[in-house]
């Protein structure tokens, strides 16, 4: 065989030559791009110093109030994405917090599914900030996560009770990634306001500050249709507030445990944020809450710069939006829910 | 039929006619003739990806990397691939940016010297951006920051300017004193550790970005380091990694002892010891309060040890930490609560280990912490220069006696066994001699002690021009309010090092 190819090139070894380097060039183009050993990130042109790169900030000086509106504090917006809903992004739009004390971040997950999402957000983002100047917000950072997410994000698969830790692991990777690279010195308020939340009230941001709590969340409904009707339904489960049977379970438990609320499997009998709703009464009712869910939650940045943040760990038996709400009131701040002000989810 | 497939078969030779026909086209293409067009276009396709980077994102738009960057025309989106920033074992070639965290508190006396260490970083400089915090500080903190730092980044040299410095500033209330004593008293200890992590978290949070692959925390008052310490660490590769700290110490006290005895291996005593207390308390080591019998980083130096030699520890000390920023990306923290019992670095080594991070310390190389005498140290100081002048007295009297008009004190003192150098700093007052830096330097090795002894004169000569500054400052504003202050300490800056003049 050998014989017969090299006498097939005798006389043309440049045939051979350019072939093989085409193929080791092309290939070498194609993937170097790609792959993790490209070089470190160099965004920022390697910075050449000088005084101008010396800024100066005074923390004290920041404040989260109830008047978050008049005092101009400034609100970063942070949501996971893995799938893009225009009715997300309109609803987004929509709020009617100055958008230019508005920073946004969003971080994706690597894989194909998240490119189509990628493909949307940026073109979504694009329109916007190159659009009218009233609608622009003020910064938009865009991530990608540095880890696979171990899961794939069809319904059923999220919500089985088996893949919930490390599901909820990644998940709480992705958020502190999010956070940690986005608060800067001037954020007063963190909201985080998950991808498939398609509707809030436009004074989201407003309503829930109002209420000047360091943690406060909404309650998360979604909207169905049953015979032609029209109607809502619990759907964040996470906002609760601790039963006796949920500690006692707890003590049971090993340390690398897990309590996962709304799964038969797992009754811990803790009255459940969701379930608290009462059409008609007044939205601004406040109960204080053990867990919260992230899917509508409004957090003062001093509790994220005091170091509370989503545990990727059981923290008491606890993980993610959950675990923060523990962590937080470890470090001392107490989290609330609004039962009546409701926020609703992306009916799959 | 020409080109038998089955050159093996008997059958080769067998075509007519029996004799070489030279070929006027390779057999390749002659049986392909579209080859010959690929061939062309082979090398064009592959010199224009070549020359134009962007056509080869489209051969793979499948990868997501064809949108992902950033559009010079929208100033305000911003785009970052947190897998750039996973930082590796050599970063200083793959220009990875390293996040240098210093938190400052009544640190002024200090400044100078940690600026001729900032110098000296082997590091690139314009891949290291800083972040300061200055908290609760009476003293002169922020304005000499403020100036060494405008004259560091207005450097001729610029390798010498650092990427961008981020000061923070914000008081957190102080429950206890900075003074060495107040400071290492067994009961301050959970909550100053809990308010010192509240620092740190601050410091870190508002100063992170997406680019930063690398963060490293170091405390102000380090009295020798090598200038290669964050390459030293980085080759490493680990998630957390952490020197040995000591400190040197006079000749009377031994010469050096171990300093940070936050970095700590996990012991059962301490597991067990942890389980009875209550969920607030907070396990501070090196009290003996509480005996937990873990194997100290510090405890474990050989001065003559291979430096590059790891240990897997569960605790760690703040006084130097090199991690990787996905670790803070992560969510890990300085813990201003009790984290299974611990509090601020140490709770951070615990909630590194938790979330599978590799901790590890480096027993063998040593960073050199300063010196503070304690308040007993001082008084002890003061005793032994007491009994010494009264020695001195009686030997100049003894020889007096013995050898009328004879040699005198040095002689006496150099028949009790001294060496010259000593003999000749016993002159000072052991007070004065601390604060130049000097006496108590004779244990360090031996380049280390040169490096010191540079550092500290380096150190007298700024505190003998900020001293002048003040004055002129205080003359000044006693004739002529405004402007004036700020030029002072600027001429201080300009004679801290090369005495080049302010800009």
């Amino acid at each position: 065989m050998t014989m017969y190819k090299s006498k097939k090139f005798r006389g043309r070894p440049f045939c051979i030559i350019t072939i093989v380097g085409a193929s080791l060039l092309l290939l070498f183009y194609l993937i170097s791009p790609s792959s993790s050993s490209s070089k470190a990130q160099k965004r920022p042109p390697p910075a050449i110093g000088g005084t101008k790169s010396i800024s100066h900030y005074r923390l004290d000086g920041l404040q989260s109030t109830w008047k978050s509106f008049e005092s101009h504090e400034r609100v970063l917006i942070l949501t996971p994405i893995a799938r893009f809903y225009d009715e997300y992004w309109n609803n987004l739009i929509n709020l009617n917090y100055p958008h230019e004390l508005i920073e946004l971040g969003f971080i994706l997950p690597r894989g194909r599914e998240a490119n189509s999402a990628l493909l949307r957000l940026e073109e979504a983002v694009k329109r916007l900030q190159t659009g009218t100047k009233k609608n622009r917000f003020a910064k938009v950072t865009i991530l990608r996560q540095d880890f696979d997410s171990p899961f794939s994000q069809s319904e059923k698969d999220r919500h089985a009770l088996s893949g919930q830790k490390e599901r909820r692991a990644a998940m709480a990777r992705a958020r502190n990634s999010l956070f940690t690279t986005t608060i800067n010195a001037g954020i007063s308020w963190v909201l985080w306001l998950d991808a498939d939340i398609v509707e809030t009230p436009s004074t989201l941001v407003q309503d829930l500050a109002a209420h000047n709590k360091p943690i406060i969340v909404a309650n998360c409904y979604q909207r169905y249709v049953d015979h032609g009707e029209n109607k809502i339904r619990a759907y964040d489960f996470n906002s609760w507030q601790d039963s006796d049977t949920a500690l006692q379970m707890a003590k049971d438990m090993g340390d690398d445990e897990v309590i996962f609320e709304g799964y038969a499997e797992m009754a811990t009998f803790r009255t459940l944020m969701s379930y608290q709703y009462v059409a008609g009464n007044d939205i601004h009712e406040e109960i204080q809450l053990d867990g919260v869910g992230a899917t509508a939650l409004l957090v003062k940045a001093e509790v994220h710069r005091d170091g509370a943040m989503f545990p990727s760990f059981p923290f008491y038996h606890l993980i993610e939006s959950e675990g923060f709400a523990k962590m937080a009131k470890r470090l001392g701040y107490q989290s609330y829910g609004l039962p009546n002000y409701l926020v609703y989810h992306y009916n799959e | 039929m020409n080109g038998n497939p089955f050159p093996h078969t008997s059958q080769t030779f067998n075509i007519s006619p029996h004799r070489f026909q030279p070929r006027s086209k390779s057999q390749f293409l002659r049986r392909h003739p579209s080859k010959r067009l690929v061939l062309v276009l082979c090398p064009l396709v592959l010199l224009l990806v070549f020359f134009f980077p962007t056509l080869r994102t489209l051969a793979v738009p499948s990868l997501g990397t064809a949108i992902f960057r950033d559009d010079p025309l929208i100033t305000t989106v911003h785009h970052y691939d947190l897998s750039k920033s996973a930082g590796t074992g050599r970063g200083w070639e793959r220009e990875e940016r390293v996040l240098m965290c210093i938190p400052l508190r009544d640190a002024a006396q200090h400044l100078p010297l940690m600026f001729s260490h900032l110098r000296n970083l082997t590091y690139p400089h314009s891949l290291i951006d800083m972040a300061f915090l200055v908290s609760d500080s009476k003293d002169e903190t922020l304005l000499l920051l403020n100036t060494l730092l405008e004259k560091l980044q207005s450097d001729e040299d610029p390798h010498q300017r650092f990427g961008h410095i981020d000061i923070f500033e914000k008081d957190f209330g102080q429950v206890v004193g900075q003074g060495f004593s107040d400071r290492h008293g067994f009961a301050a200890q959970g909550p100053r550790r809990k308010l010192m992590a509240r620092a740190r978290n601050w410091l870190l949070s508002a100063s992170l970005k997406p680019e930063h692959s690398w963060v490293y925390w170091r405390d102000a008052d380090v009295e020798v380091a090598p200038p290669t310490v964050i390459e030293d660490l980085m080759r490493h590769n680990k998630d957390v990694i952490v020197p040995n700290i000591w400190r040197p110490l006079p000749d009377w006290l031994g010469g050096e002892q171990p300093y940070d005895l936050n970095s700590w291996q996990e012991s059962e005593t301490a597991i067990q010891l942890a389980q009875t207390l209550a969920e607030d308390a907070v396990i501070v080591e090196g009290y003996p309060e509480y005996a937990t019998w873990r194997p100290h980083l510090a405890y474990l130096r050989d001065p003559y040890g291979d430096p590059d030699v790891e240990m897997e520890i569960d605790g760690v000390g703040g006084v130097s930490i090199l991690a990787k920023a996905r670790v803070f990306r992560g969510g890990a923290h300085f813990p201003a609560f009790s984290f299974e019992r611990h509090a601020e670095t140490e709770g951070f080594g615990k909630m590194c280990k938790r979330m599978g991070f590799s901790v590890v310390g480096l027993p063998h190389y040593v960073i050199w912490h300063m010196y503070e005498p304690s308040v007993d140290d001082l008084r002890h100081m003061a005793e032994m220069e007491q009994e010494r002048l009264r020695k001195e007295k009686e030997a100049q009297e003894a020889a007096g006696k013995e050898k009328p008009g004879g040699a005198g004190s040095a002689a006496a003192v150099s028949d009790s066994g001294e060496s010259p150098l000593k003999e000749s700093s016993r002159e000072k007052d052991p007070l004065e001699m601390y604060e130049n830096g000097e006496g108590f330097l004779h244990s360090v090795r031996a380049a280390e002690l040169r490096a010191a002894k540079q550092v500290a004169e380096e150190m007298r000569q700024q505190q003998l021009a900020m001293d002048k500054a003040k004055a002129e400052e205080a003359a000044k504003k006693a004739t002529a309010a405004g402007g004036s202050g700020s030029k002072g300490a600027k001429a201080a800056a300009g004679k801290s090092k090369d005495a080049k003049p302010a800009r």
